[in-house]
């Protein structure tokens, strides 16, 4: 039986297609999360498991549908239940009467063995020189994805033809979902910056800039399907959004060892002292990290009911007093209603605005 | 001087310990009453709306040591690892970030120190020797103080094996009264839960009693020695990450295995994550052995009477299910 192999709908899926494909695997791309979606993964999920949870249930269900038996993600150690996220999923759907496989990359600590015997799967038959030119592709379309999306939404707020930067962003994204070796990287590349660059800007002073940082587990911030879009949606309001995680800072930190995340977190280390599970020290750590790089408010976003999160949560109003940010935190769940969030944010926005307002005009304008 | 330790979360594992513990070092143990409403309404007002009620409690209990019995200092241990390989709920490694920051005002007067042990025996004193300049004790007193504690620690944890239900085998160590186990024919009923949702009166609404008047028989997680308990999830490709959830897992399918036992309570608090996880697990297990399984799951609210009656109608239940079977 041939493989058919599927994989979680988290940020830029292209990548995982592109690395997969590559692999010579014939892949079956999971659809882009809908209500249906939500409602198929609410239905079969436990009732009080975290909205990634949901939604990856949903995911894998429609996967399955269209045929995958194979279904690749990532574990974890502890003591957040994303680890655990595999094994339930799997009982679920083979209780549904779906035959699947699921292999999980956990942290080659925990198991080595099963992590060597895993990378062999992935490997697929072809050879280490083959991975390794294909991770040379696939990585750099992962980071510039990440870079262009980033630069995409300091721009939005002040774009002059309204919605012609998303358009781009759209466009840029499809060119690269055709890359398939160095040479279309860089021409990608090229034609990226090109048409960034032809994005026409009003002129804004610095001071008048509302810059916003989105904080918190990495399902919420990453997956714009559903977090209501927030990154849009802060900058129809008029301000640049900036997440503070990205899938290839993901990556970075935690299959190369890159260093970043480590000093974030020793922001962090004043208010949660050990590495909790999941992403509630980094969270910790970013908000500080945002406000000294001048961020005026930070959104935190949660899955209800998300362990680590809640703890983060509760230190929150001792680092607001401490270094005088606002911050707004949104916990996540089944429920798709947009305008009780949009009111909140709304007002949260206005705040901020009066804020800096207020501050300019008794430093009679000179700051 | 005077140290408050919350009736709250692991007090009903280790509270003999830590109480022994102090008393050892020459201190005054105030512990906090059995929740009540006020306590209760204390930790809502001081905790994240989100948040378990089990971690709410603590908090409540933790505001009336503090301020109601005026105590110098309040124990909140970090609770990082009780098992080789595996760690807590990140509720319970976060707990004195989520109380110092949570409620600055208090923060000095918090007792804190990590505990990490390889086994779920944490006398080691390496875990208390960080308290001992607030304790004014050396590391000699330390060490006999948690080697004093141990002893009656192993006591404790001798009764429940003997199958004493938690809070009555602490009475016995504490108080050298006795407690007489009736054997009978009767039904007999797994209750699976944490200790602190089971054994904290105000949160299971005095469940174990209560199965206890209608004449069932009644079987803990404590009741069972941790080789029965882990060879049960042996099999396991991933075992779930914290030790207590783990245990519980095992405990439940030990009982949907038994025939001795004739039907499974999850007691489970509202919003608890990991408990989540372990329900499903339950749920697909005793699907296949073919037992009864109910889930109860319990949050600030009081009403008792809808409790009564789930657990009359699942005892009933299983009584006819026996009478039917012997027939």
């Amino acid at each position: 039986m041939s493989n058919k192999v599927s994989f979680p709908y988290l940020g830029h899926v292209i990548v995982y297609k592109k690395f997969l494909q590559m692999m010579g695997f014939e892949v079956i791309m999971p659809p882009a999360p809908t209500q249906k979606t939500i409602d198929l993964g609410v239905k079969y999920s436990p009732e009080f498991a975290c909205i990634p949870f949901k939604m990856l249930m949903g995911n894998y269900i429609e996967a399955c549908e269209l045929g995958a038996n194979t279904i690749i993600s990532s574990g974890g150690h502890g003591p957040c239940r994303a680890g655990f996220y595999g094994e339930v999923h799997q009982r679920i759907l083979r209780q549904m009467g779906y035959d699947v496989n699921f292999i999980i990359f956990d942290s080659p600590k925990r198991d080595l063995f099963g992590t060597i015997k895993k990378f062999f799967k992935i490997k697929n038959k072809q050879s280490i020189s083959k991975m390794v030119k294909v991770s040379k592709v696939v990585f750099p379309v992962l980071k510039d994805l990440d870079t262009f999306e980033k630069k995409i939404h300091t721009m939005i707020p002040y774009e002059i033809n309204k919605g012609q930067s998303l358009e781009v962003w759209r466009e840029i994204y499809k060119i690269y979902d055709e890359v398939y070796s160095q040479k279309e990287l860089l021409e990608a590349r090229a034609e990226g910056h090109r048409m960034i660059d032809s994005i026409k800007l009003r002129k804004v002073n610095d001071d008048e800039k509302i810059k916003i940082g989105i904080v918190g587990e990495i399902f919420v911030v990453i997956e714009p399907s559903i977090n209501m879009d927030v990154e849009n949606l802060l900058c129809s309001l008029g301000c640049e959004a900036e997440r503070s995680l990205y899938l290839s800072e993901w990556v970075e930190h935690n299959i190369f060892g890159e260093k970043h995340e480590k000093t974030i977190q020793d922001l962090g280390e004043k208010y949660i002292e050990i590495l909790i599970g999941g992403h509630a020290k980094t969270t910790v750590g970013n908000i500080v990290d945002f406000k000294n790089r001048g961020f005026d408010g930070i959104i935190h976003l949660m899955p209800f009911g998300c362990l680590p999160e809640l703890v983060s949560q509760s230190v929150i109003p001792k680092i607001t007093s401490d270094h005088d940010i606002p911050v707004l935190t949104l916990s996540i769940d089944e429920q798709t209603g947009k305008s009780n969030n949009l009111t909140r944010i709304e007002a949260f926005i206005d705040l901020i605005r009066n804020k800096k307002t207020k501050e300019k005009v008794f430093s009679g304008g000179k700051k | 001087m005077k140290i408050g330790i919350p009736r709250a979360l692991l007090y009903h594992y280790y509270g003999v310990f830590w109480e022994e513990f102090f008393k050892e070092l020459g201190h005054e143990v105030i512990v906090s009453p059995h929740s009540n409403k006020e306590i209760v309404d204390t930790g809502i007002k001081s905790a994240v709306p989100e948040i378990c009620v089990p971690i709410k409690i603590f908090l409540g209990h933790l505001k009336y040591l503090i301020y109601e019995k005026n105590v110098d200092y309040a124990f909140v241990p970090r609770m990082i690892s009780i098992h080789k390989g595996e760690i807590f709920c990140p509720k319970f490694m976060g707990l004195p970030d989520l109380v110092k920051n949570g409620s600055p005002e208090i923060s000095d007067r918090i007792l804190t120190t990590y505990i990490e042990s390889k086994t779920e025996n944490i006398s080691n004193y390496k875990n208390y020797i960080s308290l001992s300049d607030k304790l004014n004790a050396n590391e000699e007193d330390i060490k006999r103080a948690s080697r004093k504690a141990n002893i009656k620690w192993l006591e404790f944890r001798r009764n429940t094996l003997r199958g004493i239900p938690a809070d009555k085998a602490a009475e016995m160590v504490k108080k050298n009264t006795v407690y007489k186990k009736n054997n009978s024919n009767n039904i007999k009923i797994a209750v699976v839960g944490y200790v602190y949702n089971v054994y904290d009166p105000f949160l299971s609404m005095d469940i174990l009693d209560k199965l206890h008047d209608l004449n069932v028989d009644y079987m803990t997680f404590e009741m069972l020695d941790n080789k029965t308990i882990f060879s049960q999830i042996s099999h396991l490709k991933k075992r779930l990450f914290w030790t207590f959830s783990n245990k519980l897992l095992g405990a439940g399918y030990y009982s949907l295995k038994n025939h001795n036992i004739d039907g499974l309570i999850h007691l489970t608090a509202f919003g608890c994550g990991p408990d989540s996880f372990l329900g499903k697990l339950f749920e697909i297990e005793s699907d296949i052995r073919q037992k009864p399984f109910m889930t109860i799951r319990i949050d600030e609210h009081t009403g008792e009477n809808h409790l009564q009656t789930r657990i009359e109608a699942f005892v009933d239940m299983l009584k006819r299910k026996k009478e039917k079977e012997s027939a």
